[in-house]
């Protein structure tokens, strides 16, 4: 079961990591990064030069652009950004945890479960200062839910997949059938919840989720070093004097939260967490702490990309970033799930 | 207690879900020592030494090291004193030889503590006793099973315990690396006093090498004491259905299990006997 994941690791490790690699790496990410928001500021329903949008991002200018700028466009950027951070470190967790390229949020019913809790305390009239509240109670849930219909003795890649997909399926019918029952002044956020969007969001809403998300992401990246451990095996790591049942559950809980805030924000985006993990993978070599941060790095350029993608360079208005994502996601799990599906040649050590 | 690092087990059982795999044991595997642990296979070797370094509970009965009951310590007070190479580990693909070994660090490690002078002098110091210094950047799995070996052996090195237990450290290897092996164990032992606990399958071996020798059968002891006063032919025929002569070797005068000319194979020393 574990054939697949070893067999693209061990490709992608012909490429020896190095530090020079993965400083590069990360600087690039940044810049890619700084000019995706500088774009994202800039544009919108009508275009503002970069430099009187960078001038209005910290509120020197005009008022009308500060307003547009702090309150319209930043957020959204900022909200992409955050919640394209969770996934991809969500899914980098997961997939090193479980040994699974498959392993993701998305495939496995967290982020269905996530915008479930976060829509039924919408529906509910909750503020939406609880809505990650809500999107983290749903995640865990969708966890158990997952647990419990498909741990029998580890996860089996096939039964993981098909479960997390029916887990997810069955939480996004609950999500729609809510929606469908939403007072008229909350339909607008439909988009969101179904299938996945930035657009709209608010400081309110970004604030919360985004101190959350930090947090995650520094819990992820301190219980790391016990990811490299359990790498080793149940009794090598029990050897080092670690609890193996007690950190894998930690860090499932971890991962857990970061795509479950990152639902909170963006609603239920596929394809960044499932595919983060490969990119990075692909361009630096085996995982670290350090590949950990530049996935999370990785996933908020491309979920901030793709925003500005559907934005700006599609012909169909108000396309939500999820539908985007999720195009490209579909072909994506295919071609992972017929790799798998294929005998791996050159098992032996 | 003083700090002897003696384990012995007070009528263990160990049991894989309903099924015994060792019974009633009561054990003393002195402190300072090499023992090595022999038997057939499938005698509950591994398991013993799994229950031994708490990876297994025991369904019954006690494992003790110095008189405390290890089922009952922390188990990272556990880990800084006992080191433990597992049978025919699984590297994880992709890791270099120095990233595996810095891995016995971790029960010297807080959560937040950085990586300190002293972690990367007990990683040198393993990787240099080990003779895989050279490697330290190649990827474990790439290297050949016996310098593959010796990485982890560096590993449970770097956790820098007085007792350390080996699950067949030598079986897949060729006698050069086999003897390598062996040889590295007797000068951690000679050297710092070490305590070690190993499972051998070569008698020869395992008398040249242990003070004292633990003999298993069906998951009871069969005979423990020096290799000298409890290897002999009987022993042999009872524990390993085998029929043999046992000599002295002739470089060490320890014990050597010569099995007996079978009737498809007559020797010529069998027949002038």
């Amino acid at each position: 079961m574990t054939l697949t994941y070893k067999a693209v690791v061990r490709r992608d490790a012909r490429r020896t990591p190095g530090r020079g690699r993965l400083l590069a790496y990360g600087t690039t990410g940044l810049l890619v990064l700084l000019v995706l928001l500088t774009v994202s500021v800039s544009t919108g329903e009508m275009s503002t030069p970069a430099s009187v949008a960078l001038r209005a991002l910290v509120g020197l200018g005009d008022p009308g652009d500060v307003l547009v700028v702090q309150e319209f466009r930043a957020p959204r950027a900022v909200a992409a950004i955050v919640a394209g951070a969770g996934l991809g470190a969500a899914g980098s967790v997961l997939q090193r945890l479980f040994r699974n390229p498959l392993a993701s949020p998305d495939v496995m019913g967290v982020t269905g479960g996530a915008s479930l809790g976060a829509v039924a305390l919408l529906a509910a009239g909750a503020s939406q200062l609880l809505i990650p509240v809500g999107a983290l109670a749903g995640g865990l849930l969708a966890a158990l839910l997952l647990g419990v219909f498909a741990w029998r003795s580890g996860l089996a890649v096939t039964r993981l997949v098909l479960t997390g997909l029916a887990v997810q399926a069955g939480l996004a019918a609950a999500v729609n059938l809510m929606i469908v029952r939403f007072p008229a002044e909350l339909a607008g956020s439909a988009l969101q919840w179904t299938t996945g969007s930035v657009y709209g969001r608010t400081w309110t809403e970004v604030w919360g989720a985004a101190a959350a998300v930090v947090l995650a992401l520094a819990a992820a990246l301190v219980t790391n070093r016990r990811l490299a451990v359990l790498d080793l095996g149940d009794d090598p790591a029990g050897a080092l004097g670690l609890n193996t049942s007690a950190a894998r559950l930690q860090l499932l809980l971890v991962a857990v939260a970061l795509a479950s805030l990152a639902a909170a924000l963006a609603g239920p985006v596929t394809f960044v967490a499932l595919a983060v993990p490969h990119i990075v993978r692909f361009l630096t070599g085996p995982p670290t702490a350090a590949t950990l941060a530049l996935a999370a790095l990785t996933g908020a350029v491309l979920l901030l990309a793709s925003d500005l993608v559907v934005q700006h360079l599609l012909p169909i208005e108000g396309l939500p970033v999820g539908a985007a994502t999720a195009t490209l996601g579909a072909p994506w799990l295919l071609v992972l799930m017929f790799r798998q599906s294929k005998p791996v040649r050159g098992s032996g050590a | 207690m003083t700090t002897t690092n003696q384990l012995s087990t007070q009528g263990l059982d160990l049991r894989y879900g309903e099924r015994l795999v060792v019974g009633g044991l009561d054990l003393t595997l002195p402190g300072g020592a090499v023992t090595a642990i022999v038997g057939p296979n499938a005698c509950g070797k591994s398991t013993l030494l799994r229950g031994l370094s708490r990876l297994l509970a025991p369904a019954a009965g006690t494992v003790t090291l110095d008189g405390a009951d290890i089922h009952r310590m922390p188990a990272r007070a556990l880990a800084l004193r006992m080191g433990l190479l597992p049978q025919q580990p699984v590297t994880p693909e992709a890791v270099t030889v120095e990233a595996l070994v810095r891995l016995g660090r971790y029960p010297h490690q807080r959560l937040l503590s950085p990586w300190s002078a002293a972690d990367q002098r007990a990683v040198d110091e393993a990787l240099e006793r080990t003779g895989t210094a050279a490697l330290r950047d190649q990827p474990v799995d790439r290297l050949s099973g016996g310098q593959r070996q010796r990485a982890w052996i560096a590993l449970a090195l770097a956790q820098d315990t007085e007792l350390l237990l080996l699950d067949e450290p030598t079986t897949f290897l060729d006698l050069r690396h086999q003897l390598d092996v062996l040889d590295l164990v007797a000068a951690l032992h000679a050297e710092a006093g070490r305590t070690v606990v190993m499972v051998l399958h070569d008698l020869g071996q395992a008398a040249r090498y242990a003070d004292h020798m633990v003999v298993l059968k069906d998951g009871r002891l069969a005979a423990a004491g020096a290799p000298g006063e409890v290897l002999d032919a009987d022993l042999v025929r009872s524990v390993f259905d085998v029929e043999c002569r046992v000599i002295p070797d002739p470089e060490t005068g320890t014990p050597l299990v010569v099995p007996k000319g079978t009737a498809a194979r007559h020797t010529t020393a069998a027949a002038s006997a």
